[in-house]
């Protein structure tokens, strides 16, 4: 637990993390060492000695008061480093999340990354604020007292010290026990708010079908999976709190027992054994405590592992020797790249000179969205290679290769800041005047006259506030703006109406004017003018040439055009 | 808190106005569970207290040993037989309350669970559109979850943490009145330091903190989500910053609240820490004893009692974490249940027919913003309509009028002379069917995703609706056929998720349909099967289409155009052409890009 989380820390931060946990367990060592000078002082005090007990009193409260400097001293460090802690792994998580390739963040990642961005680490970093100090006192506490014991009556003090190891035992086997349905627990949460998310958003289908909660059984059936998970999960919890309970109590119950016979035996004298009966009641609390305090440990511990996994997730290779490529003709050599068991891309070799258009066409599910993703590096390729300028694109510096690509997306992304903010995210350091023309050049002037603050209108998180055209222009203005010698565009005018795709056109035209231009394209038309036509099935290139060339071929490409030319005829 | 939960339905109770009886509230639904939850806390009431007798035993042979003259043997093991049945009386209690408390814990949960999603089944589809999915999920999970505090731990462990120390001190008392006063001065200064962490400094801070971890998850969205986009041009930095700059500034309100709380905190716990308890119990004993006449055995109550005069400050500090938060989860549930279900007629009215028409009809999705005014439209029977406009003119609005998205503010729409809120949502989406963007598909079966309007479909009902929209081969493809589960795994491209849904619609085969062109014609395959399917199998439906392509606005019946929330021009594509009006003008602009 402690080696994971100097781990998640990074090793700079072991000493701090060590200095506290010394501090915390000399804490507990001072607490059960002070309960020593309790033997004789009640001795004394039990026998009505109140002179002889005084000078144990000063000793007591002196070691009292070391114990209150030593524990405010912990509980400040912990408190200190925890803080520290929390700003060092903000950073390390922010740092590596900008390192990981971009095919990572797959849509599932928003939810879990802002969770353990914002109550993870937290929870994690509790530890050592809250959980830690109170686990090496209920733990450290009582073997301390047992070791006091042992020395003044060791009969008494063996006693005590069977507890030991069995409820070492216990503790080591519940957490066990508990692990497996606690796994079991998550999985069924996860798949529940999959179930809750999927219920929400067909809605409307659902309510066709007269589905209501009752009759959805999806979702019933994996909320009652859940419920049952939570019981398994507290049943499997329940054996290792009872048996740590009895197991206590057992020795506490022996030890009561033993000490009355001794006593009344006169074995010992009366003051003592009620002293050792005193000191074994004060282990029972801290050990009772253990089972609720193992529980939250657990539940950091959790967090810890989401963070170390996600942590020791490899980010993307940079290259040692960077590259940079000084021409801009693009070569894809066998590549070959999977997704899970899927082969998504299979053996593709394709060329394009610099300065030509390439059209990648084909039925949906062929890869070419993919294409550009890999040759963006957004994933590495599993075999072959993608080069630019003959420069293998794992070769090229990330920020040297960004810089000469410029994409336009389907879906585009918008900040929450002002129309011209998320156009100059293209060219952070282009002036206005220049930022205004990339904005004509996209048509987009038209939409900023109709906002109600022009440029200065923030668009929403997402661009909500934008039509899905309307987003498309601002983000071929970025594009145009950032003045890239590669342009890869992906299904652009795939979901326009007709005044935003005259629009984007005529955008899009200026865009890839002079450039290398990769761009996938349902809508033919967009298609036709493109200087190499490669038609995918597959994952791999099924025909490719130019579009008089394939329509004369008469084979795929060509009936995929005369379909798309067919208006859909009565039958 | 349980008492706060309390108060709370007594006044909810009262107003008898309210429609809806309070059993959106947590009190509302333990109350089936009352007998439950009272043998809850009356298990962990006994138990806690009979944990007090091992103690009493201590002290009670500790009087027998210390007594004059020879033990009494008898007594002496009565007492340590009743302090081991008090362990035991502890031991089956504690674990049975907490047994049933959990036990309890889940039943709630999943009431609460089917509650919410009962109740969400039931608002308007335009306000869940108008949410974001993850955060409702995220009540019907983990705020559900949170509340397990308030039912499963914390009350049991609040009344113990103040009866047990109340049936001590009422003990005490009775022994020593000095020595119980000197006992409690520990407690005393932990609660003497109480109000410092309730300044309104303090709770300006934990404002601050809550609001800083709010923004936190807010930039690592921004983060995740605007990763492309902000590597593909470079400007990685900019996000990522927002992130760091955002985590800093939590640091800081954290280490800000820590830093004013942490001593104080601190001084609190070593005051109550045992030590320290035993210090003042020391100390006033051995004053007593040598001058206030206290005998010496009376002194072992105080030493086994006293410590646990602390609980009651040590578990208010404790548990309040997790009440607070527990609070705020139950908080946003209500909020969630609180939102009006779109209403349903009492007695659900009768279409006579399936013609649609919409009587000046008004919109605004709030007061400032109106989108539709005073629309006029009448959509007949066996009839296609082209709804056309620039973007951000209220089509997308206007068709989701007509499946009760939302409702309008002014005017209505009828359907076969019904008004559509005097239908039943059965009969409304019986009649009514649509493609919008975000189609989603069921973890589930292909043959129950495209059933899924019509669960009681046979195998070649589903086929034919598959085949119409040209994704049977696909699905005989996969690797179960029809009855694959369809999942992230199996790699269904986004035209082919759009067919399915075409699937559905069509299986679903309800008079009228409405679909919006964007996302219903992904890619040529699917416009193509769509438009096929659409045109054999027309018969009698009326459709409202939101048309971008040419061939589709000159096949409908009607167009309307749509500017600025008001038609504008409305009629056959061939009368708008000769009127030569605005819609020519948006004919002309479209045509001149256009090969054919």
């Amino acid at each position: 637990m402690i080696r994971m989380l100097l781990r998640v820390l990074g090793h700079h931060y072991a000493r701090p993390v060590r200095r506290t946990i010394a501090l915390m367990t000399a804490t507990a060592i001072a607490e059960g060492l002070s309960y020593a000078l309790l033997v004789p002082m009640l001795h004394a005090l039990l026998t009505g000695d109140t002179t002889a007990a005084r000078p144990w009193l000063i000793a007591f409260a002196t070691a009292v008061a070391a114990y209150a400097a030593l524990r405010y001293a912990a509980d400040l460090s912990g408190f200190r480093v925890g803080t520290t802690l929390l700003r060092g792994t903000y950073r390390r998580l922010g740092d590596h999340l900008a390192r990981l390739p971009i095919g990572w963040y797959a849509p599932g990642r928003v939810g879990e990354v802002s969770l353990l961005a914002s109550r993870g680490v937290l929870q994690a970093m509790s530890v050592l604020a809250h959980v830690l100090s109170p686990y090496i006192a209920a733990a450290v506490t009582p073997l301390t007292i047992v070791a006091v014991m042992l020395a003044y009556n060791p009969p008494l003090g063996l006693a005590a010290l069977l507890a030991v190891p069995v409820v070492a035992a216990i503790q080591h086997w519940t957490g066990r026990a508990t692990n497996a349905a606690d796994t079991e627990r998550h999985h069924r949460d996860q798949q529940a708010t999959g179930r809750v998310i999927e219920y929400l958003q067909t809605q409307p289908v659902l309510r066709a079908g007269g589905r209501t909660t009752e009759r959805f059984t999806l979702l019933d059936d994996s909320l009652r999976e859940l419920q049952h998970a939570s019981r398994r999960s507290t049943l499997s919890a329940l054996p290792g709190v009872l048996g740590l309970t009895l197991t206590v109590q057992a020795i506490l119950t022996a030890l009561l027992i033993l000490a009355t016979h001794l006593a009344l035996g006169a074995t010992i004298g009366p003051a003592e054994a009620l002293t050792l009966l005193v000191l074994a009641t004060r282990c029972a609390d801290p050990l009772l405590s253990l089972g609720d305090i193992g529980g939250q440990l657990r539940g950091a511990r959790a967090e810890l592992t989401k963070l170390d996994t996600l942590l020791r997730t490899p980010p993307l290779p940079e290259p040692p020797d960077p590259i940079e490529p000084t021409r801009h003709d693009l070569e894809f050599d066998s590549v070959t790249f999977r997704h899970g068991d899927h082969t998504v891309i299979d053996h593709l070799t394709l060329t394009l000179p610099e300065g030509h258009r390439l059209a990648v066409v084909g039925p949906s599910g062929a890869g070419k969205t993919t294409l550009l993703h890999l040759l963006a590096r957004f994933h590495d390729v599993n075999t072959g290679a993608i080069r630019i300028g003959g420069t293998d694109v794992r070769a090229i510096d990330t920020q040297a290769l960004m810089a000469r690509i410029a994409i336009v997306f389907q879906d585009v992304y918008l900040f929450d800041a002002t129309i011209e903010d998320n156009i100059r995210l293209g060219r952070p350091a282009a002036t206005t005047a220049e930022v205004r023309a990339a904005a004509t050049a996209a048509r987009l002037d038209e939409v900023i006259e109709r906002l109600p603050d022009g440029w200065a209108t923030p668009v929403g998180e997402g661009g909500t506030l934008l039509s899905g055209g309307e987003r498309q222009r601002v983000s071929i203005a970025r594009a145009l703006l950032k003045d890239a010698p590669i342009v890869l565009l992906d299904e652009v005018t795939s979901a326009l109406d007709p005044a935003n795709e005259a629009a984007v056109h005529q955008g899009i035209e200026r865009l890839m004017a002079g450039r290398t231009v990769v761009m996938v394209a349902h809508r033919l038309r967009t298609v036709r003018n493109a200087d190499h036509i490669a038609f995918l099935d597959g994952g791999r290139v099924a025909e490719e040439g130019t579009h008089d060339e394939l329509l004369r071929r008469g084979g795929r490409y060509a009936a995929y055009w005369n379909l798309s030319m067919t208006p859909a005829a009565p039958e | 808190m349980t008492d706060t939960s309390v108060t709370d339905t007594s006044v909810t109770d009262t107003r008898v106005t309210d429609p809806r009886p309070d059993t959106g509230t947590l009190t509302g639904l333990l109350r089936p569970h009352a007998g439950s939850f009272t043998a809850l806390l009356t298990l962990q009431v006994i138990g806690a207290v009979a944990g007090l007798a091992p103690l009493l035993a201590v002290a009670e042979v500790g009087r027998t040993l210390l007594a004059p003259g020879p033990p009494d043997h008898a007594h002496a093991w009565t007492a340590v037989l009743a302090g081991v049945t008090g362990l035991l009386i502890r031991l089956l209690f504690t674990t049975a309350s907490s047994g049933i408390g959990h036990l309890l814990d889940g039943q709630v949960q999943l009431a609460f669970r089917r509650r919410l999603a009962a109740h969400l089944g039931r608002v308007p589809i335009g306000w869940l559109s108008q949410r974001r999915t993850g955060e409702l999920a995220k009540v019907v999970g983990e705020d559900v979850s949170a509340v397990h505090p308030f039912i499963a731990h914390t009350p049991g462990e609040l009344v113990s943490a103040f009866v047990v120390p109340l049936a001590s001190l009422i003990y005490l008392f009775t022994i020593d009145w000095r020595l119980t006063l000197i006992t409690l001065i520990p407690v005393l200064l932990a609660i003497a330091l109480v109000p410092l962490m309730m300044t309104p400094a303090r709770q300006r801070e934990q404002r601050d903190f809550d609001t800083a971890m709010g923004r936190i998850a807010d930039s690592a969205v921004e983060f995740v989500q605007g990763i492309a986009v902000v590597k593909a041009f470079g400007g990685a930095d900019r996000t990522h910053r927002t992130f760091l700059t955002a985590t800093d500034t939590f640091a800081d309100t954290f280490l800000r609240w820590a830093r004013g709380l942490a001593p104080i905190a601190a001084a609190m716990q070593t005051a109550l820490a045992p030590p320290f308890v035993l210090l003042a119990v020391l100390t006033g004993g051995t004053l007593l004893i040598a001058d206030g006449g206290l005998p010496p055995a009376d002194l072992l109550p105080f030493l086994l009692l006293g410590l646990g005069l602390t609980a009651p400050v040590a578990a208010l500090g404790h548990g309040f974490d997790d009440l607070q938060t527990a609070w705020r989860a139950t908080g946003r549930i209500r909020d969630v249940l609180a939102v009006d279900p779109l209403p349903e007629p009492a007695r659900p009215a009768t279409a006579q027919g399936h013609r649609l028409h919409l009587r000046n009809v008004h919109f605004g999705y709030d007061t400032g913003r109106t989108v539709l005014r005073g629309i006029d439209l009448t959509l007949e029977p066996g009839t296609t309509t082209a709804i056309v406009g620039p973007s951000g003119s209220g089509k997308s609005t206007l068709v989701q009028l007509l499946p009760r998205f939302f409702d309008p503010t002014h005017g209505s729409i009828t359907l076969g002379g019904t008004d559509l809120r005097d239908l039943g949502s059965n009969q409304l989406y019986r009649t009514i069917s649509f493609v919008f963007q975000d189609i989603r598909l069921l973890r589930a079966s292909v043959t129950d995703n495209i059933a899924l309007a019509l669960p009681h479909a046979d195998h070649h009902q589903v086929t034919t609706a598959a085949r119409l929209a040209n994704i049977h081969d696909r699905i005989l493809r996969l690797p179960r056929g029809y009855d694959t589960i369809l999942d992230e795994e199996t790699g269904l491209s986004r035209g082919e998720t759009q067919r399915i849904a075409i699937a559905r619609a069509l299986l679903a085969d309800t008079p009228v349909l409405v679909l919006d062109e964007a996302t219903a014609f992904a890619d040529p395959h699917t416009e193509h099967a769509v438009r096929h399917a659409l045109t054999t199998s027309r018969g009698d439906r009326t459709i409202v289409v939101i048309a971008h392509r040419l061939e589709t606005i000159t096949d409908a019946d009607t167009v309307v155009l749509l500017e600025n929330g008001t038609i504008t021009e409305h009629g056959t594509p061939a009368e708008l052409l000769n009127q030569n009006g605005r819609f020519a003008a948006f004919w002309r602009t479209h045509r001149g890009d256009d090969p054919r």
